[in-house]
């Protein structure tokens, strides 16, 4: 792959990729340009913030307010679920309940619960329950059917 | 996942009577054996329809009151004094039904051994699903670290 990289002086700053075939160097730049593009506005103390992605634990809507969780910090969003899920519409963010969307990348470990429900323990010590309704999808998203 | 999921009536009903169905099979059979056992000790290798019939509606019945009054004990995470009062219970009552359906022709030391058999049967249940739920757990697990990986070398983990 031929790296060029110019400093310029003057007009905005681009990222352009030029390729043929996507391999595997090409897969990972382009996942990074795509989630650099994904970046998310949020609030808090009446301050917007950029969210990216990485930094996001769960999703969750509470009194129709939706409320983004990193590891330090909690951001009121104006965005629905659905909206996020569109948005952010990566293999790992996952509708775990009808109120939230999950990282799974941030998660450190998983229980299997009874009534085939499943406990999903997240960085930060916090616990997700993925209902039985969402388990079976959850599993088939871990398996890439999904 | 694009769509809420939302489960019908129907769905819920059948999601529910197909495990108690399950959990008054499983019952009814080891109440079988027993019996069984029971009948060939006293000579005899014919079982009465009638205490069959009795047997698995019993177990029908408990699978219910176990599965929407008793928290669905024999599927829990622990085994404390509030799940072995539910197994106490359970065991009571097919004891009862034992005594009245006169399945073990008055034997009072047989209704005493069922008693403990059938308290043996519960925790062994719970065991059971208990292994289950923790080779599940190991499972889950180890596709969670595949697919993390998988994150990882597609950069769309930790970025490039």
């Amino acid at each position: 792959m031929k790296y060029t990289i110019n400093h310029i002086c003057s007009g905005e700053d681009e990222l352009i990729l030029n390729y043929i075939e996507e391999n595997e160097d090409v897969a990972r730049v382009l996942a990074f340009m795509r989630r650099e593009g994904r970046k998310l506005l949020g609030y808090k103390d009446k301050e917007q913030v950029v969210i990216s992605p990485e930094d996001i634990l769960y999703i969750e809507t509470v009194d129709n307010r939706t409320y983004v969780y990193t590891e330090a910090e909690v951001y009121k969003v104006n965005y629905t679920l659905l909206q996020l899920e569109e948005l952010l519409g990566e293999k790992r963010f996952f509708r775990c309940s009808k109120s939230m969307i999950m990282n799974i990348s941030k998660v450190v470990s998983l229980k299997s619960l009874s009534s085939n429900r499943i406990d999903a323990v997240m960085q930060g010590g916090e616990h997700i329950m993925i209902s039985r309704t969402y388990a079976s999808d959850f599993r088939r998203r871990l398996r890439g059917e999904l | 996942m694009k769509e809420i999921k939302k489960w019908t009536l129907l769905e819920r009903y059948l999601y529910k009577e197909i495990g108690i169905e399950f959990k008054a099979c499983l019952y009814f059979f080891c109440i079988l054996f027993f019996y069984s056992m029971f009948r060939i000790t006293r000579g005899s290798w014919e079982a009465s329809i009638i205490h069959m019939a009795e047997m698995i509606l019993t177990a029908y019945g408990i699978g219910y009151l176990q599965v929407l009054a008793l928290n669905n004990f024999d599927e829990g995470e622990q085994l404390r004094l509030r799940e072995v009062l539910y197994i106490l219970l359970c065991t009571g009552i097919y004891t009862l039904v034992a005594v009245l359906g006169d399945w073990f022709a008055g034997n009072m030391w047989m209704m005493v051994a069922f008693f403990c058999y059938m308290v043996l049967v519960y925790v062994c249940a719970f065991l059971v699903y208990k292994v289950k739920r923790d080779l599940d757990t190991r499972v889950l697990n180890e596709e969670l670290k595949a697919f993390q990986e998988g994150l990882e070398r597609t950069g769309q983990d930790n970025g490039y």
